[in-house]
């Protein structure tokens, strides 16, 4: 089933009065429940864009083109206001960013109870649970520390247990390997399939490293605000010489 | 709590916002220490001329007084609706008595009794007695504030105007005009006033005659202001008549004053503090957009981050107002320790004004935060999340 669904998605982004960039010209996707999958492409591709409008932080443009569509768990989110988009993100989303992103005041444990916060679970249940997300990616014994204690290899699992703690339908993650070593790196990576593999977690990631598409199931590409190819094949492989783009 | 580190976040930038308000609260509960106790003299002086007239000839309060001689109390006891009428000297401790803020400090004499029981304002004695009817001569009973800075005490004397006077009584503080207030026998009084008029009137004048106003207290049913216009029909107009409605008039523009000061002061307080808090929080803001971005990226609601900073805006207020009112509560004491000796007690901090100095200072950082919260909530989130 498929848990995220688009089509005839745009973006046009005005950055001053005369300049205008079209991210995202026209895009369909589709996301399979339990699917890990990359989003690859060279910069100005848009696929941070994409993520963007996956993860509702933006809302496609209607103008321009065929009315866009785009379906979460099969509920109909295009043209949902800011408070809607934000609702479900706070309860049925979990973010991971380049830059890690815990807020510096707060102890990781408390950075793990923000996102309970929003996704309105409470009192001992959110406690609970931010435990035991901490405990899933092996930082329960740091619940106490705040970010500039920990390495950017700890933070950005806190932030992976930020993303987990309530139980998100989908996982979308900006370049989660993007500010570590090749060490921490395969440790995080590690750690999201593990979370794909046993738990059937849905990821999505966003990524400049081969390394990192490699690992998942599927690798989408982009140029020039399309989808080049979209990583699936036919069942019967095609002869030809170059990569085709199979529709979904 | 979160808030606290929020706030420690930036400790000097913090202290200098909260102080600035701070300074503010104080101020505005110093002057609205010194409006209550004006508002209760006022309103202590209002309750007392409200169910009486006064008869005076020329303006009793321009220290213009002129004597009445005791035939006009007769005259006066028998018009219609009167039910006593009794003389009293009223003259100032001494010359230069002009000083203090409040009420000055008098000499007050008086015939004992001669309200035959219609006097509502009771004072209440705390040592030895009050004047009773019969009493003459270099007696007198004292106010508490002015007991306390003549060193009073009953059985020893005092010197009023030079002259030497047995204290036989000291009243419990009223808190209003008369803990000022020497209170003697209308012949002791007279003499003294006398005395102190230059000498060529003194001798055109029988000392024993003498008052400079009539208390008028009127029959049970009838009203001060018919009294009043009777005694303006049977005096006529060289004599001045004054009831409860004359006085309010009076004093009522002290209070205007005092009211325009307080508003003054609350309202600068308003703009410098505010203002200061605005930035603060503005600043924050602009710090914290990173921070608003991942919020926002993760699921707070728009109102949730406004919420945040409103809130963290109103602590700035009410930990100012804390300290501003604890300040406020050191002076006002501190003053009225310093006065009390020379018998000026003028602040009189209510719980009613320092609710309302915390209310205030609370409301205003809270306002103070709006206009950044809205900036705040109105951040796209991704650009926030790149933000440097």
């Amino acid at each position: 089933m498929a848990i995220l669904e688009g089509r005839n998605l745009r973006k046009t982004y005005r950055l001053s009065k005369k300049n205008t960039v079209e991210a995202l010209k026209g895009v369909e996707i589709s996301i399979e429940a339990g699917e890990m999958v990359a989003i690859m492409g060279p910069s100005g591709s848009g696929k941070s864009t994409l993520m963007h409008l996956l993860g509702l932080l933006h809302s496609p443009d209607p103008n321009h083109g065929p009315a866009p569509e785009l379906y979460l768990g099969g509920q109909d989110v295009a043209g949902l206001s800011d408070n809607d988009r934000t609702r479900i993100r706070a309860r049925r989303m979990g973010f991971v960013f380049q830059d890690f992103n815990l807020v510096p005041t707060l102890t990781a444990l408390e950075n793990v109870l923000l996102a309970c916060e929003y996704a309105g679970i409470k009192g001992k249940a959110a406690r609970d649970a931010a435990l035991e997300a901490l405990g899933l990616v092996g930082l329960a014994d740091r619940a106490g520390h705040k970010p500039a204690e920990l390495s950017g290899g700890e933070q950005q699992r806190v932030a992976i247990a930020r993303a987990l703690v309530n139980k998100p339908e989908i996982i979308l993650a900006d370049e989660p390997t993007g500010n570590l070593d090749s060490d921490r790196s395969a440790e995080v990576l590690a750690l999201l399939r593990q979370f794909n593999r046993e738990h059937g977690q849905t990821i999505v990631l966003v990524t400049h490293d081969s390394e990192v598409g490699d690992a998942c199931d599927r690798v989408i590409k982009m140029r020039d605000g399309r989808i080049r190819d979209n990583g699936l094949r036919a069942a019967t492989p095609v002869m030809a010489t170059e990569p085709v783009a199979v529709p979904a | 709590m979160r808030l606290l580190r929020d706030l420690g976040r930036r400790k000097l930038r913090s202290t200098l916002t909260i102080s600035g308000i701070a300074i503010g609260i104080m101020a505005l509960v110093v002057f609205g220490s010194m409006a209550n106790k004006m508002n209760a003299l006022i309103g202590g002086g209002s309750k007392y001329y409200a169910d009486k007239d006064i008869v005076s000839v020329g303006s009793m309060y321009s220290g213009n007084i002129q004597p009445l001689s005791l035939a006009d109390v007769d005259k006066v006891a028998h018009v219609d609706g009167v039910a006593a009428a009794t003389p009293s000297i009223e003259m100032m401790l001494d010359d230069t008595s002009a000083t203090t803020m409040g009420t000055p400090e008098m000499i007050g004499g008086v015939v004992p009794g001669g309200d035959k029981g219609l006097e509502s304002f009771k004072m209440d004695i705390a040592q030895g007695r009050k004047l009773v009817p019969g009493d003459t001569g270099h007696i007198t009973v004292l106010g508490s504030d002015l007991a306390r800075k003549l060193d009073a005490k009953v059985g020893g004397t005092v010197k009023l105007r030079k002259v030497d006077f047995t204290v036989v009584g000291i009243l419990a503080p009223t808190l209003t005009a008369p803990d000022k207030e020497a209170m003697v026998p209308l012949d002791a009084a007279q003499e003294l006033f006398v005395a102190s008029l230059p000498p060529l009137i003194q001798s055109k004048i029988n000392a024993a005659d003498v008052a400079t106003s009539i208390t008028v207290y009127p029959a049970k049913g009838v009203s001060p202001e018919t009294i009043k216009t009777r005694l303006e029909a049977t005096l006529g107009s060289s004599y001045t008549v004054m009831d409860g409605k004359d006085f309010d008039e009076m004093l009522g523009s002290i209070s205007v004053i005092f009211s325009l000061v307080l508003t003054g002061v609350a309202g600068l307080s308003l703009l410098v503090g505010g203002l200061s808090t605005i930035n603060t929080m503005a600043m924050a803001v602009a710090e914290r957009t990173r921070e608003i971005g991942i919020k926002r990226a993760i699921g707070a609601s728009r109102w949730r981050i406004r919420r945040e900073v409103v809130i963290e805006s109103a602590a700035i207020g009410l930990i100012a107002g804390l300290i501003g009112l604890a300040i406020g509560a050191v002076m006002t004491t501190m003053f009225n320790d310093l006065g009390r000796a020379s018998g000026n007690v003028l602040f009189d901090l209510t719980l009613g004004t320092a609710i309302t100095a915390l209310a205030f200072a609370t409301g205003l950082g809270a306002i103070a935060g709006f206009v950044p919260a809205w900036g705040a909530s109105r951040l796209d989130p991704v650009t926030a999340l790149r933000y440097e």
